[in-house]
């Protein structure tokens, strides 16, 4: 991605490209356009930001709390900067610009000054002339607390004493949708429970910060929202914004926004206390207590229906654990409350949804927030009406699926292509795996494992359902722009544009965009720093639809100032040429000349905006018009649960999804299995455990990612091209809507398989097991 | 350091004190990147190549401490010592089976450890080097109950295992269907020369357990001359005393003469005993089958 990046796939150029055996790499939309980053991620040459060096770096290491919530009596750095090596200690008092920052509210300190409210709160900060030194001397600082009780339920913040100045509840949204009063034949409910997802990325959190000469400071980062990193730091920093530069390095794995402020922060204020670069690199328990995990939820529910199982009413009540401090938990409730219904038709609602602070480790920005844990629910109360009604799972749900023209609970009409029975009917209809008795000399994976203690006796399958939606780009009102430049020069064109490569592929889209438009195969993309025009954080689909858009609007500006003269003189329009293949030709054959030719020594360079349709903030009844555009998903999973043991494994997972349009079909399948793996983790394994607030374990031993042996076999039945009109390709966004309906999948496989409510995520072996 | 024998390995830690043997490192290294551990110096026992093997004596086989796990997972070895052989398989992803030891997984003793369970059961015995030429011998459960300690500068060297000629099994509970930390294990290992049944608990307290009562019952009910097959009421009868007897009821709160009801475990302590109870009567079915 980063201009390094393509040194060294230059430079390994022996190894060529899988599409260059001879045949031409393909190229344009709709087309498995390889990335250009595969070779030197796959050889260990791709530069993260743990990579970096500066000559005569510094290392800092953080002091962080070791408590939940405590009161600060002092902090006594003293023995820490007496230490050989150290060339910095700095706290709170070290701050010259604002002392806390957010990414909504500004309610979270740099440092910590006087409470602390989450364990692994930053409270100092060291640069040393060596990794160890540094770690040393941040266990050397000396802080004194006063110990106070930490409030980790969230049904208990409303009633306890206030963490923050700014109060406990951080939101409340109290939506009112038809008649509140309206009751049903039949009424199911149900409590759910969601665990702590961590977004664990497979990297590590680093950076390293330069100090300018200017007394501004650049920090390299891999981070997924740069402008917004940046502002947050140069307020920190008592800088106007131009003075700190952000530069995005390699990502190496995002599942929401990358780099928490509290790395870059210190980092950056150390970088210009000690006038030296410095770097930080964390070890994997810190990054487990620093960044943002999924918001732990309870749901409490009421399904109203009508005989025919004609959904009436929907009650619910939604409490997210938002941690300590604000970070993005206000989208994460409005994405839970407008959801809450799922993608069903429902005349009437009536739901309460609160975000509140708790002394838990932070939650924010993690795939699907908020639509994720609704949909755990209400797929729960699906498959509790159809029981109730001894109605399929399956028809509950087509009875009252959402299609294009129906209305919102907040409101809002689905204007977007909505094929939700579409796809529910496809994931039904596609065939099921076949039984191990049916295929006896196959191996049997059993539920533990190759080497596990599973027993084909106690064995049973199960089948489960579930529909899902998310919404796209930011909602309530968020300023969506993102801005592109296209620059043509001999055969060659540059994309520049801040949207950051994050495993997303829109280094690859780009290019795909301007080889599409302009016709010219050999496309480089510009590394992202905060010196380009800001294009908003990578996720929902945003660079896909946003910066997607910018970079075909500037390339087809570019192609018009490459064709406007020759279509003069010619006396014919641009649109009666062609490029194809670096050649121009007219739709006659009259006309046939290079793009080199055409272009006749200049460069030519075309910069664009895209800014998608506004959206409006929910009101005091939740209503209103927040979404640019919603994306569907219908998921199929099949399980095998050993009863007596209550492990579980995912035999196959059937996606069919609403997808818009197919821009590069490998990398699309690549994003779906991706979610669906992450779906199945969150399902069975993925929660970070906390006693009393304190994270026990922060180690990939205790949290149990899904391996390539919990890896179901995916079946992606469907994907429904209905392009979304006002998005530009009329592609929507793919990876979240897998993410968050595959664990809802799962759970209704295993309520099939073993009778049990199965109403907590990660599903727990003993709410796995049987006696039938 | 990287000494060649075992007395060379010794005779390091005694001239450095403060060094720490390391084998594979998979548990030491760890602790060390994180920087919970700084030992002075290390002493690696990779190079000691009379460790990483086996012999036999007197019906016994002396295992080297320095085996891997992958190498007890091969079939020729899993032919000696099956239990032990399907433990080194369980025992996580294939680059901690390829490093890990089998003495490592003694001294760390970590309550998870896979090999632990079938060591206790199969009763083995630790030879242990120390200075000057100085060697004792020392049952595995001494060790992992913390009744003896390794003294400064002592290495364990060999394993000395049964060779029992007799179906053995080792079954583990995950949470997850990759390598994973075991929930609970059991080993079971049939002595069909002494007539005996030996079973182990491991994962569920800080050192392996042995249901002894539990294991004496079931020998009794065993047919040794015949097909040795049990009624699956006696297999899980068995699993149900071996569940009991590692993971008792909690004692009543109250005063002696006047017990309150017994306080009921918690829900996850309850799956705890019905996953033992399962593995065990699992394991000796498969034992007898």
């Amino acid at each position: 991605m980063t201009e390094t990046a393509d040194g060294h796939t230059g430079a390994g150029g022996a190894a060529p490209l899988p599409g260059a055996r001879g045949e031409p790499d393909p190229h344009g939309l709709g087309v498995s356009v390889l990335p250009t980053d595969s070779y030197a991620k796959a050889q260990g040459t791709f530069p993260y930001a743990a990579d970096l060096w500066a000559e005569g770096l510094l290392w800092a290491a953080v002091h962080r709390s070791p408590h939940p919530h405590a009161r600060i009596v002092s902090i006594d750095t003293a023995e820490a900067a007496k230490m050989p090596g150290v060339l910095a200690v700095i706290t709170h008092e070290d701050v010259p610009g604002d002392s806390a920052h957010g990414r909504r509210i500004a309610d979270q300190p740099a440092f910590a000054r006087d409470v602390v409210r989450y364990f692994g709160e930053p409270i100092a900060a060291v640069a040393a002339d060596h990794p160890d030194t540094a770690r040393l001397a941040a266990a050397a600082i000396a802080v004194e607390y006063e110990v106070q009780e930490a409030v980790t339920d969230p049904e208990k913040a409303f009633e306890s004493e206030p963490l923050h100045p700014d109060g406990n509840l951080l939101r409340h949204i109290p939506l009112r949708y038809g008649d509140p009063e309206a009751t049903g034949d039949v009424v199911v409910e149900g409590l759910y429970r969601i665990g702590r997802q961590d977004p664990a990325p497979i990297g590590a959190e680093a950076a390293l910060a330069v100090p300018r000469p200017d007394g501004g400071v650049e920090i390299y980062t891999a981070s997924t929202d740069p402008h917004t990193d940046r502002d947050l730091a140069a307020a920190c920093f008592g800088l106007p914004p131009e003075q700190v530069k952000i530069v995005v390095t390699g990502v190496p794995g995002s599942m929401g926004d990358r780099e928490d402020a509290a790395l870059q922060i210190p980092l950056g204020l150390l970088a210009m206390r000690t006038g030296c670069p410095v770097k930080i690199a964390l070890t994997r328990e810190e990054s487990f207590l620093g960044h943002a995990h999924r918001h732990p939820t309870l749901l409490r529910y009421r399904h109203h229906a009508d005989n025919a199982g004609n959904l009436v009413k929907v009650e619910a009540q939604i409490l997210l654990d938002g941690g300590a401090y604000a970070d993005t938990s206000s989208d994460a409730l409005a994405a839970a409350v407008s959801f809450a219904c799922g993608p069903y038709v429902v005349p009437h609602a009536v739901i309460d949804g609160w975000v509140v602070r708790t002394n838990n480790p932070p939650s924010g920005h993690v795939r699907g927030e908020g639509a994720l844990q609704v949909c755990a629910a209400y797929e729960g109360q699906m498959d509790k009406l159809a029981e109730r009604l001894g109605l399929d799972p399956v028809e509950v749900r087509r009875r009252n699926a959402m299609a294009t023209g129906d209305l919102l609970p907040t409101g809002q009409t689905v204007t977007c292509p909505a094929p939700v029975a579409e796809l529910l009917t496809a994931v039904h209809e596609a065939p099921l795996p076949p039984l191990p008795k049916d295929a006896p000399e196959e191996d049997w994976l059993l539920p533990g494992g190759p080497e596990g203690a599973g027993d084909p006796s106690a064995v049973r399958r199960g089948v489960g359902y579930a529909l899902g939606m998310v919404h796209m780009l930011g909602a309530e009102g968020t300023d969506e722009v993102s801005t592109a430049t296209v620059k043509v020069s001999g055969p060659v064109a540059t994309v520049m544009c801040a949207a950051v490569e994050s495993g997303q592929g829109f280094d690859t889209l780009a290019r795909q965009i301007v080889q599409e438009t302009l016709g010219i195969e050999e496309v480089h993309v510009a590394s992202v720093d905060t010196d380009q025009p800001p294009s908003g954080a990578s996720g929902r689909g945003r660079h896909t639809w946003v910066s997607g858009g910018a970079v075909e609007r500037a390339a087809k500006m570019v192609r018009t100032q490459l064709l406007q003269p020759l279509a003069a003189k010619f006396g014919m329009s641009t649109e009666l040429l062609t490029i194809s293949e670096g050649k121009i030709t007219s739709y006659d054959g009259v006309l046939s000349t290079t793009v080199a030719e055409a272009l006749e020594g200049k460069e030519l360079w075309a910069t664009a905006q895209c800014r998608p349709h506004p959206t409006e903030p929910l009101d005091e009844w939740g209503q209103g018009d927040a979404f640019v555009g919603l994306a569907f998903a219908a998921v199929r999973a099949v399980v095998d649960v050993d009863i007596e043991l209550g492990s579980v494994r995912v035999v196959e997972v059937a996606l069919a999804q609403d997808v818009g349009a197919v821009l590069n079909p490998r990398q699309l399948r690549a994003r779906l299995e991706a979610g669906i793996t992450q779906g199945i983790g969150t399902a069975l394994t993925e929660h970070l455990r906390v006693a009393k607030g304190v994270v026990r374990h922060a180690d990939f031993t205790a949290y149990a990612l899904p391996t390539a042996l919990d890896a179901p076999d995916i079946r992606i039945v469907k994907l429904v091209e209905e392009r979304d009109v006002v998005a530009p390709f009329g592609a929507k966004a793919a990876s979240s809507a897998p993410v968050v309906t595959t664990p809802s999948a799962v759970a209704a496989a295993v309520r099939a398989a073993t009778g049990r409510p199965v109403n907590r995520m990660p599903i727990r072996p003993q709410a796995a097991v049987s006696s039938s | 350091m990287l000494p060649a024998t075992l007395e060379e390995a010794v005779s390091a830690l005694s001239a450095v004190p403060a060094a720490v043997p390391v084998a594979g490192g998979t548990d030491l290294m760890a602790d060390v990147n994180s920087g919970h551990l700084r030992p002075a110096a290390l002493v690696g026992l990779g190079r000691i190549s009379e460790i990483r093997g086996w012999s036999y004596q007197d019906g016994h086989a002396v295992l080297g401490a320095g085996l891997t796990h992958a190498r007890m997972g091969r079939p020729d070895f899993a032919a000696l010592i099956p239990a032990l052989a399907a433990a080194a398989r369980a025992a996580g992803p294939p680059q901690i089976r390829n490093a890990g030891t089998l003495g490592g997984n003694i001294v760390s003793a970590s309550p998870t450890g896979d090999a632990l369970p079938v060591l206790a059961a199969l009763e083995a015995t630790l030879s242990i080097a120390g200075p000057d030429g100085a060697h004792r011998e020392l049952p595995v459960s001494h060790l992992l109950a913390g009744m003896d300690i390794l003294r400064p500068s002592e290495i364990v060297g060999y394993v000395k295992v049964p060779l029992l000629h007799a179906p053995q099994t080792f079954l583990k509970a995950t949470s997850r269907t990759g390598p994973s930390r075991a929930l609970a294990s059991v080993a079971v290992v049939l002595d069909p020369m002494r007539r005996g049944v030996r079973c182990a608990v491991g994962a569920v307290a800080p050192m392996p357990l042995r249901p002894l009562e539990a294991e004496q019952w079931i020998a009794t009910l065993i047919d040794w001359d015949g097909d040795r097959s049990l009624a699956p009421e006696a297999l899980t009868a068995f699993g149900e005393y071996v569940a009991m007897a590692c993971i008792p009821d909690p004692l009543p709160a109250g005063p002696e003469e006047n017990p309150g009801p017994p306080p009921q475990l918690p829900p996850a302590a309850l799956h705890l005993r019905r996953t033992v109870a399962t593995l065990a009567r699992r394991g000796l079915g498969r034992a007898l089958a």
